[in-house]
């Protein structure tokens, strides 16, 4: 960058600005992995019985963040090895295939690859539709969604069949982009359940936890935010975790930009750079919007972005939240049977008569908002 | 192409696009449909009761003039048996009220409700030219934000009145809970999301300010869907912008508003929901009740729309200064960091005893002063609100901001300056007075 020396090291020169100070590439590297380990606490080789392996799993989506994580993950698990002769935990990396419901840009072979670089992990790939065939005692409430929207005659569909029935009858881009990533969520907690895992590590930088808390607040989700943002139990029976929550997406870029060897190859061409969606705003999503909010937001205030984040994980699941009923599209628990989009403050429906209450189908706010209501109404009704 | 019919009534033509959820509307089902919603919020909040005086905050802009027909509609229709005027501050900045006092005249004319227009000369003992001409133009938006917020309250007890309703509408509270999660504000959050917000009762004396109850009926109403109303039934109001640009945390807000109901029409909506939801999971929060229903949840720090430097601070910058300010607790944090890593080189257990939080790891080297300024606000605690002292004024400190501010501009005023300017004051404001009388 510059001749600018390092401001840790003293030695090399800074090969770009971190959060006003330069660094190497060097002490820049250690920067990630320092925050990232610090967020692996739970994870150390003494919280581990040497009999028994604890393993969690690490959905790679390719982009970015979850290809670094790997990276780094990779590295912290050496290094345990290397100092104690054992691990803390093992890994079993699941890429999650949704290109059947959506349009990426997905590279031949890129999980053999990642395989071949980091070869001490367990690899699976499952498609999308794989949720609705995984037997678990959650997958009936989205079987009986399915059936119940009556898109199409029941008699034994293919998994591929309900989903494609499902993403058929949602009619924006907004719930198209809403259902997928919450059937992914579904089907990599189950994955985990199936597998032994006690916990997922999710990729989420600080920057898309922040997006994520405002565009799950734009969503009607903001009952669900306390287990969304914050490390620890989910409402799942596994844990969560974000191991780059305090790693700003800009610095996750540049750290990717100074691999070495170059990490390049491991990416989706998607992924690599934030592309500007045309802002026609029919193929816009909530998520999109705020991507690109939070991309201007990190450029100039970056601690305000990990305020959003800091303060959100403030949030506390709402009590006894493990016995309420749950939502059957996204399993969330809802508090005191508030379903739907009805029977509240700002219901629109309410108060008129000739608009009959269709009752919600067990799913919460915001999955309400996504699954078509003529589909939900047409099937109370009949 | 043949006309479409009335999405509700399946006769007359749709004419109007509703904003809320894209039906087709036509005229007079519209007008019914926006009626019914906001009687349907008045009465599953219970927000009046037979026999109340109610003054309505009246800006002579669309949303206190809606709120002020719509009222008066609905207090004939359904018989809500309530009593509404119409009170109307003036910050005393010339010409800036003019017209807009105008119109709320006419207002006063059109819905027969008796009109009351307070200065913050009588209010406070000061216009905001004179405080702009005493403390010069930088550092007023702190005045008009402190002076703005108990105005009405103030007000309104001049009048004995002990419900105040504003024109707060869903892109108002949206808006609001989506600045409070930028500004990392859970207690605003959930104060801010509830409909009615008054004060505890903490006073016996009636003629406290602690008790006035302050509500929003047009909480769930969309802004488009107010200027559609108001458009369609043909009411008389002034639109201006406030003169002030919002502050960077609101104007950001704002236009994410804007663009989310642009690309989900319910957006909106869905927002406010997610803030009463979230009202209720922010710490020490009341779990029963949360932000949703709550009649206790203390008005004094309600956020005020319009000139939204409430805060003090330059508009502009404020977000730059809390990312400085935010910026700096890092670096100590970091700094703290770095030493507890250096130390677990060589001592590995003492580590192990921090759980891991940056939280945490900070409050260990608690001494230090970089590092006590970050001391994070751990369960954002609720805020003991008490009385002023001075003027009974609800407030977290012994005195109230109001009170101090106001302590500041008179020791500061030069004595002959007093006799000038109030004499200057009587002259500008004596037509605004007549209307008071008359
Ligand atoms: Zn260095
Ligand atoms: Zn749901
Ligand atoms: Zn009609
Ligand atoms: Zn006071």
């Amino acid at each position: 960058m510059t001749d600018q020396p390092c401001m840790r090291c003293k030695e090399n020169a800074a090969a770009l600005v971190v959060r006003t100070e330069p660094l190497c590439r060097k002490c820049f590297t250690k920067y990630v992995h320092t925050k990232v380990i610090k967020r692996m606490e739970t994870f150390r080789v003494r919280n581990s019985a040497p009999d028994q392996q604890r393993k969690i799993l690490l959905p790679i989506s390719f982009g970015v963040s979850s290809v670094i994580l790997l990276h780094v993950l990779d590295h912290h698990l050496k290094n345990q090895k290397a100092k104690t002769g054992r691990t803390g935990y093992v890994l079993i990396v699941l890429f999650v295939d949704t290109s059947s419901v959506e349009c990426l840009a997905q590279r031949e072979n890129l999980l053999s690859q990642c395989q071949e670089r980091y070869p001490d992990h367990k690899y699976a790939s499952a498609p999308l539709h794989d949720v609705f065939s995984i037997q678990s005692p959650e997958h009936k409430s989205l079987l009986g969604l399915v059936s119940e929207m009556d898109l199409e005659p029941e008699a034994d569909r293919t998994a591929t069949e309900q989903l494609s029935a499902l993403m058929k009858s949602l009619t924006s881009a907004t719930a198209r982009a809403d259902v997928i990533s919450t059937l992914r969520t579904r089907l990599i907690v189950q994955y985990a359940k199936l597998t032994g895992c006690e916990g997922v590590l999710w990729g989420d930088s600080t920057t898309r936890l922040a997006e994520k808390t405002l565009a799950e607040t734009a969503k009607g989700r903001g009952f669900s935010l306390p287990w969304q943002i914050a490390d620890g139990a989910s409402p799942f029976g596994v844990t969560f975790n974000y191991p780059l929550r305090d790693v700003l997406k800009k610095e996750l870029v540049a750290y990717a930009e100074l691999s070495e060897p170059t990490l390049l190859p491991l990416f989706n061409d998607s992924s690599s750079n934030t592309q500007q969606p045309s802002m026609s705003s029919k193929n816009t999503t909530i998520d999109n919007l705020m991507e690109q909010y939070f991309e201007s937001v990190e450029e100039n205030f970056p601690s305000i972005v990990s305020n959003v984040v800091r303060t959100t994980s403030r949030l506390e699941p709402s009590q006894g939240s493990a016995s309420e009923s749950r939502c059957k599209l996204c399993s969330m628990p809802v508090s005191d049977g508030r379903f739907g989009i009805h029977g509240w403050g700002g219901d629109q429906q309410d108060g008129l008569e000739n608009l009959s209450a269709e009752r919600s189908h067990g799913l919460c706010y915001g999955c309400t908002r996504s699954i078509p209501q003529a589909a939900a109404s047409r099937n109370l009704s009949g | 192409m043949p006309p479409t019919p009335c999405a509700i009534c399946r006769t007359n033509r749709a004419l109007i696009l509703r904003p809320k959820d894209h039906s087709k509307l036509c005229k007079e089902c519209f007008i019914n449909v926006f009626e019914t919603e906001i009687h349907h919020t008045v009465t599953t909040n219970n927000l009046f009761n037979r026999g109340e005086k109610i003054a309505i905050g009246a800006s002579g802009g669309k949303d206190s003039t809606v709120l002020a027909s719509v009222l008066k509609t609905l207090n004939e229709r359904y018989d809500y048996g309530v009593e509404l005027i119409l009170l109307s501050i003036d910050e005393g900045i010339k010409g800036y009220r003019d017209d807009s006092l105008e119109t709320v005249k006419r207002n006063a004319k059109q819905y027969d409700m008796p009109l009351t227009i307070l200065g913050y000369d009588e209010l406070y003992g000061w216009t905001m030219d004179q405080v702009v001409e005493q403390v010069g133009k930088k550092g007023n938006c702190t005045y008009c934000g402190v002076f703005r917020r108990q105005a009405l309250d103030r007000g309104a007890v001049r009048l004995g009145v002990k419900h105040v309703v504003t024109g707060h509408n869903a892109d108002d509270v949206a808006e609001t809970v989506l600045m409070n999660l930028l500004r990392g504000d859970l207690p605003r959050l959930s104060r801010t999301t509830s409909i009615v917000t008054s004060t505890p009762s903490a006073s016996n004396d009636p003629n406290s300010h602690t008790n006035i109850k302050r509500s929003k009926p047009l909480k769930y109403a969309y802004e488009k869907e107010i200027v559609l109303y108001a458009h369609h039934k043909n009411l008389d109001y002034f639109s201006t912008e406030c003169i002030y640009s919002p502050e960077a945390f609101r104007g950001s807000a704002r236009a994410l508003i804007k663009n989310l109901e642009r690309v989900r029409p319910s957006a909106i909506l869905d927002v406010v929901r997610s803030g009463e939801d979230m009202a209720k999971l922010v710490p020490g929060a009341d779990e029963s009740c949360g932000g949703a229903c709550s009649s206790q949840v203390p008005a004094a720090e309600e956020e005020e729309g319009g000139c939204g430097s409430s805060n003090g601070r330059n508009a502009g910058g404020k977000m730059a200064s809390m990312e400085a300010h935010l910026a700096q607790n890092e670096v100590a944090a970091e700094n703290g960091l770095e030493i507890e890593i250096t130390m677990n080189g060589v001592n590995g257990q003492r580590h192990n005893r921090q759980d891991g939080g940056t939280a945490s790891v900070v409050n260990g080297k608690k001494g230090r002063a970089k590092g006590q300024a970050f001391t994070p606000r751990k369960a954002p605690k609720q805020q003991v609100m008490g009385q002023c002292k001075r003027c009974g004024y609800l407030s977290s400190q012994e005195i109230c901001k109001a009170c101090v501010l106001l302590e500041s501009l008179n020791k500061n005023r030069p004595k002959n300056h007093i006799e000038v300017s109030s004499h200057m004051q009587e002259e500008t404001n004596g037509e605004v007075h007549n209307v008071t009388r008359g």
